[in-house]
């Protein structure tokens, strides 16, 4: 309610005659105000029907005619210098990410030192990375098995042979040309994975007890795993007794990612771009008994043993199997 | 003042607001009086013997130094206990609550709750709200520690000064004198004191030569009141035998029994009862609270807002108050009270060192806010020192210089009227320099004797040089010293000149006393008879002298003849065997305590400062009068009611009041005027001055302003002034002559008692002021840039733009050193030349400020800020259209082939790191837009390149230090993960760079509008 008053009064020596007067008339028409004020705060706090009745003085002053202290004339000002000010804002805001934005490339980040080198991840994935269930029971592994299946579905032989090309193994599959030009991928044909490609056995061997899992390395553009030589599975029981897990069979090829499948080219140009995967296929492992097991990536620029990534080229999971 | 004097009222007074302070001298004197008479046994009416036996002690041996120990052990030593401190602990504890202390402990406990919560659920990251917490109660506690240690140190500032100057007694022990520290004296004590001494206790004496004692400190009589042995009143506080503590001897010797110490003695008792006169809250700690209120309001209602809708959008109730802590925290300044009290107390180093040495921090801010300052005259306006203004000789006014560093005068010195003058007053003179003072200015030497001759000894001293080489050369032979009866001093001397056997006369005294005994005057050195036209030039001079409020003094004198007077005369000054009239007048010497060079300066300063300055004093009211008008108190051009009734030849009645600017207010009348009366004499009047008032009355005067709705500083020195010292907004006290419990009553300690060190300390406070709000408001904006991420954060569900940790690091590291280094600007303009800032008005957060700093300023750097936020993520391979609505498989511990826009695949922890290199580069934009922020707050109004860019060093070593840590966080902690840095590529320090120079542009945009539209639409919302 003083706002008005609250500028002029700071530079009173400076003021023209007339604008003094007005002052002396303001602080007079204020007098019995403050008046009341010294009485209230001498008495004590206010009380609570004193705030009440401010408020709503302060809420819609029917004299002046002032909302929240603003008369109509002023919210509007107020609200279309703020309406200016936030749009000019908001401009400035959209060019400059527009102008960051033209220049990166749409097909490459700029930087990739934060998602190198890989991560890892498993499928069948359902809510975390215990796999537990009963033999005896399908209805404990059939999600399991969904999801395998699901995940496998663009790995479907008909599908790789359609979209993507035939592809030399054993070395970088490295395209050349424009950036904008589409990338060729090599087919990974769900029936590389033998035992865990579902086709024979569709359960994956879940319903025996052996269960497919498979692992996939995560996606970095430009990324060549293993330096020339295929980066390979391995995995042991994490922190526990050995014997647990008894034998373990990868596919494909002895649980390699193939160096034909890399580099990833970005998911604009390499469109049909499949991950390659390792299957593996726990053919004997302790049965009733939680059984924790780590897989790993080895080859030559892998990290596999960060404490703070527990996903950093190696992934930790467990295997429950009952009967 | 006759309310009435009960026993009941006196038990009441220890808790005496509820009687209201108006009341409060009167009950002052009243219980004063009943205390006296019932506590003061009756000392003054035994008999020597008597109090040798009540005391157990023996006037010529005093006490044994075991009783003396005994008594010691007993009643404790004898020194004020100084007023009741609040506890060290609740000191700190109140620091530890205070302020926004609360709403912090509040985010601890909801940190706490929720690491509860999710330990219980098995969460993992559950540690990390432990970690919060702990974090914040630290911040918590050091920041509270931090404000306990800097209230201390400002109180030790204090507790040393007061133990500056210890005092010694000359006490007589197993029948040895001895010196002991005063507060060694026990009751029974035999003590000597001397011209010049503080009485250190309560004594009753029983030996007295020519003892005269200054009780001005107790009752604010200046006039000193001899003292003698005889018991000649009732009342213990009128009778001449006892000398009271804190007391000063003047002249003279005495020796006396201690009958009271410590906190018994009267001046203990009236200092205990000031304790009772509550202190007011000062004007910047109400700003202060009304600033932690709003932002703690705007907090809170944020919070609770965006807690109702992050629940509506089915964030988890554990989600929703997370988010409730980074809002308080992000909303919170940390540091703000923290870097007030820094500046504060950087202020109150710099009025030290110009004499002003502030006791409690907040009065710093205070000064300059103060409207009305109350001075005492003696020793604030005034030198404190009689000096020769004016003579009348050759009938002719001189003027003397009165200047407090005087090594000539330069008025006409030609006549051999002057030369006989002259010879007058160095030889009619019984004051002396203590030897041993040669070196020092003539000014500056201590002179024993009483005021006006130690004025006309320097005076002599000055025009003639060695004047006890000529007092030797002209032998005394007689003397007749001052009395009240005789009004004169005579001496008579053999002259210098060897070949001249007369004896020469000489007198001075009251000038008409000195004009009946003449029968001649002396003209340009021949002496005329006194003719009635000679007598009337005589009375206008003594008038016109008189009339300037000056001390007027004649002087005459006479060769004796020689064949009546032989060289072996005996003079006889009991039977007066020579002339005491029929002597040569010679001229008149006026003097006046001179005003303090300086004042009229200052004095002129507070006008354009609109602070009306009131002059309080027990002096004359002519004296007072001229002196206001020689300050410029009582402007040249004003007259008060008695000088237009004068002018316009009518009676008083009939005048305009209204019509007189200046008013003198005399004690007597103030005694029986109404409170109402007394406001509209405050009101109508500009210039006032209060004579013969007694230190009581200024109380009346301090609440008589305080009414008016004004801020009130006061001056004070005697233990009387007091309770007006505590009852004003601040209470100034004077350093030299200031008695312990006026300092210990007052805010401030004038350490020169000089009142121009009043008008520089009202700049430095009004100076504070600014700068505070400067400060207030450059720390205000980033909390808009820290708290829009969260709310961005939720309502997008974008990946967390900065973290709670982050934001106490801007809070309580980045932002701290430049904050303070605003309290080092120069003002902007001449902040001497407006009026004081008017209290209910002029806030110090006030709505402009907090709105242009969060929703101008503030947003701009949160736009920079999440430009450069985007930018790390994009560059990252996460497009800004892809951040939308990620938030929860983002978050998702599970989720470890989270694909970006260009479809590569991140594990969790990979993102959670390019979250931190987000927070780190949200962070480092908000470093660098609050660059920009600190430069813009350099000026309120005008532009930057006008205040200097360069002019403040310290804003440089605000920047380089901001940047500076910024730096370390980043690229010295980055690999420490618990800080949430990371290091940080050195392009992204560039990308907020545009937005600062906007910040920067826009701000002198808004500044140049201002300046060219005063009083504009533009102005009135857009200056704080």
């Amino acid at each position: 309610m003083d706002r008005n008053s609250s500028i002029g009064g700071m530079e009173g020596q400076l003021r023209s005659p007339s604008q003094e007067v007005e002052n002396k008339d303001e602080e007079k028409v204020q007098d019995p105000d403050r008046e009341k004020d010294e009485l209230k705060a001498d008495m004590g706090s206010k009380t609570w029907a004193d705030l009440a009745g401010e408020m709503k003085i302060f809420l819609w002053n029917p004299e002046e005619r002032t909302c929240l202290g603003r008369t109509a004339k002023s919210w509007g000002l107020i609200l279309l210098f703020y309406f200016i000010f936030y749009t000019c804002l908001a401009g400035m805001f959209a060019f400059c990410l527009y102008v960051m934005l033209l220049t990166l490339s749409p097909y490459t980040p700029r930087f990739r030192d934060r998602v190198s080198p890989p991560g890892v991840m498993i499928r069948p994935y359902l809510n975390g990375f215990t796999i537990a269930f009963n033999v005896s029971q399908p209805n404990t592994w059939q999600p399991y098995v969904d999801s395998m299946h699901h995940f496998l579905a663009a790995y479907d032989d008909k599908l790789q042979e359609e979209k993507n090309i035939e592809c030399v193994p054993g070395q970088y599959f490295i395209q050349g040309g424009n950036d904008s030009e589409e990338k060729k991928a090599c087919q990974f044909k769900r029936s590389l994975l033998q035992n865990c490609s579902g086709i024979e056995d569709p359960t994956f061997g879940y319903s025996r007890g052996q269960p497919c899992i498979l692992l996939k390395m995560n996606r970095i553009i430009g990324y060549r795993p293993g330096a020339g030589v295929p980066v390979s599975v391995d995995c042991k029981v994490q922190k526990g007794n050995e014997s647990h897990l008894r034998s373990v069979d990868f596919y494909p090829g002895n649980g390699t990612f193939d160096l034909m499948y890399y580099p990833y080219y970005g998911k604009f140009t390499h469109v049909n771009y499949t991950s390659p995967l390792v299957a593996m296929h726990f053919t004997d492992v302790q049965k009733n008994y939680l059984v924790p097991i780590q897989c790993r990536l080895n080859g030559k620029g892998i990290i596999n043993d960060l404490n703070s990534d527990r996903f950093l080229g190696r992934i930790i999971f467990t295997l429950n199997i009952g009967k | 003042m006759n309310v009435g004097c009960h026993t009941s009222n006196f038990i009441h007074v220890p808790r005496s607001r509820q009687f209201g302070n108006k009341n409060f001298s009167s009950l002052m004197l009243c219980s004063l009086q009943f205390s006296v008479s019932l506590g003061m046994q009756d000392d003054h009416r035994l008999s020597t013997s008597d109090l040798e036996k009540k005391y157990g002690t023996s006037i010529d041996k005093g006490l044994s130094s075991a009783r003396a120990a005994e008594i010691l052990a007993r009643d404790g030593p004898n020194a004020l206990t100084p007023p009741k401190a609040t506890p060290e602990i609740v000191k700190f504890l109140k620091q530890m609550i205070g302020g926004f202390s609360i709403l912090l402990w509040i985010g601890t406990g909801f940190s706490w709750i929720s690491f509860g919560i999710q330990l219980a659920q098995g969460v993992d990251s559950a540690f990390d709200n432990l970690y919060l917490g702990v974090v914040l109660a630290l911040v918590v506690i050091l920041t509270g520690i931090f404000a306990y240690y800097q209230e201390a140190k400002s109180t030790n500032i204090m507790a040393s000064f007061s133990k500056m100057i210890p005092q010694q007694a000359l006490v007589l022990r197993n029948a040895e004198k001895k010196e002991v520290p005063a507060d060694q004296l026990v009751v029974g004590d035999i003590v000597e004191i001397k011209g010049g001494d503080r009485i250190p206790a309560d004594i009753r004496l029983i030996f007295t030569q020519g003892c005269k004692v200054d009780n001005s400190s107790l009752t604010g009589e200046s006039e000193p009141q001899s003292r003698s042995c005889d018991f000649t009143h009732e009342n213990p506080l009128e009778t001449r035998n006892i000398a009271f503590y804190s007391t000063t001897c003047v002249e003279g010797t005495a020796t006396g029994i201690v009958i009271n110490t410590g906190d018994r003695t009267i001046i203990g008792r009236i200092a205990s009862l000031a304790s009772g006169v509550g202190n007011e809250k000062t004007p910047i700690a109400i700003e202060i609270e009304h600033f932690v209120y709003l932002v703690a309001g705007v907090a809170i209602s944020i919070g609770v807002l965006f807690f109702i809708i992050s629940v509506s959008m089915r964030y988890k109730i554990l989600d929703s108050i997370i988010f409730l802590i980074g809002i308080i925290v992000a909303n919170v300044p940390e540091g703000l009270l923290a870097t007030v009290t820094v500046s504060l107390s950087l202020t109150a180093k710099r009025m030290a060192k110009k004499n002003c040495l502030v006791k409690n921090l907040e009065a710093v801010e205070t000064l300059g806010s103060t409207s009305i300052i109350c001075s005492d005259k003696t020793g604030t306006l005034t030198q404190n020192r009689m000096t020769v203004a004016h003579l009348w000789f050759d009938n002719q006014i001189y003027s003397a210089d009165t200047s407090e560093d005087q090594t000539t005068q330069p008025f006409d010195q030609s006549s051999p009227s002057w030369t006989a003058l002259s010879k007058i007053v160095t030889l009619c003179n019984r004051a002396e320099f203590r030897p041993g003072q040669e070196n020092l200015p003539i000014m500056k030497r201590v002179v024993v004797g009483d005021a006006s001759e130690t004025a006309l000894l320097k005076f002599s001293e000055v025009i003639l040089g060695d004047v006890m080489s000529i007092r030797a050369q002209n032998k005394k032979v007689a003397e007749i010293p001052f009395n009240s009866t005789n009004k004169f001093q005579l001496s008579i001397h053999e002259t210098d000149d060897p070949h001249d056997k007369r004896f020469l006369l000489v007198m001075k005294g009251a000038p008409e006393r000195i004009l009946e005994r003449c029968s001649t005057i002396m003209i340009n050195g021949k002496e005329e008879p006194l003719d009635s036209e000679k007598a009337e030039a005589f009375q206008t001079a003594y008038m016109e002298l008189g009339g300037m409020g000056e001390r007027v003094l004649g002087f005459c004198h006479l060769y004796l003849p020689e064949n009546e007077f032989p060289e072996n005369f005996k003079f006889d000054t009991d039977s007066m065997n020579f002339p005491t009239s029929n002597l040569c007048f010679v001229g008149l010497l006026s003097m006046i305590d001179p005003p303090r060079s300086t004042v009229p300066d200052a004095v002129s300063k507070c006008r354009s400062a609109g602070i009306k300055v009131i002059m309080v004093t027990g002096d004359h009211p002519i004296t007072a009068k001229a002196i206001a008008k020689s300050v410029g108190i009582i402007s040249a051009t004003s007259e008060t009611v008695e000088d237009i009734a004068k002018r316009l030849n009518i009676p008083v009645e009939q005048v305009n009041r209204r019509e007189a600017t200046a008013a003198v207010v005399n004690g007597m009348e103030l005694k029986d005027m109404s409170s109402e009366q007394l406001d509209e004499i405050l009101r109508e009047h500009s210039e006032i001055v209060f004579a013969r008032t007694s230190p009581q009355q200024k109380l009346i005067i301090v609440e008589g302003c305080q009414r008016q709705g004004a801020v009130v500083a006061v001056t004070g020195d005697g233990v009387n002034d007091s309770p007006a010292l505590k009852k004003a907004d601040i209470g100034i006290a004077m350093g030299i002559a200031g008695s312990d419990a006026a300092k210990n009553a007052a805010d401030m300690v004038l350490l020169d008692d000089n009142f121009a060190s009043i008008v520089t300390g009202v700049e430095e406070g009004r100076l504070i002021f600014d700068n505070l709000k400067k400060t207030i408001a450059y720390t205000l904006t980033k909390n808009i840039a820290e708290l829009c991420p969260f709310l961005i954060y939720i309502i997008a569900s974008i990946p967390m733009p900065i973290g709670t940790i982050t934001i106490l690091f801007i809070d309580l590291g980045t932002d701290i050193i430049p904050s303070v280094a605003l309290a080092y600007e120069k003002a902007e303009s001449d902040i001497m030349n407006r009026r004081p800032r008017n209290k209910r008005k002029d806030r110090l957060v006030n709505e402009q400020l907090a709105v242009y700093s969060y929703l101008q300023i503030g947003i701009m750097q949160s736009v920079g800020a999440f430009v450069t936020y985007f930018t790390v993520y994009a560059e990252q391979g996460f497009l800004p259209s892809t951040l939308l609505g990620v938030r929860v498989d983002w978050e998702s511990n599970a989720i470890n082939d989270f694909e970006d826009s260009y479809g590569q695949q991140w594990t969790k922890y990979q993102r959670t790191y390019l979250q931190w290199t987000g927070y780190t580069a949200f962070f480092v934009s908000i470093t660098i837009q609050q660059v920009a922020d600190l430069i813009i707050r350099k000026t309120r109004r005008n532009s930057i390149f006008r205040q200097g860019l360069f002019r403040n060093k310290v804003i440089w070593v605000g920047i380089f230090s901001q940047i500076g840590i910024a730096l370390i966080l980043t690229y010295g902690l980055g690999h420490v993960t618990a800080l949430n840095f990371t290091p940080l590529r050195f392009q992204y320090w560039f990308v907020a760079v545009p937005f600062a120079i906007l910040i920067w542009v826009y701000d002198e945009i808004r500044k140049l509008l201002i300046r060219r539209y005063p009083g504009s639409w533009w102005d009135k919302n857009m200056y704080y």
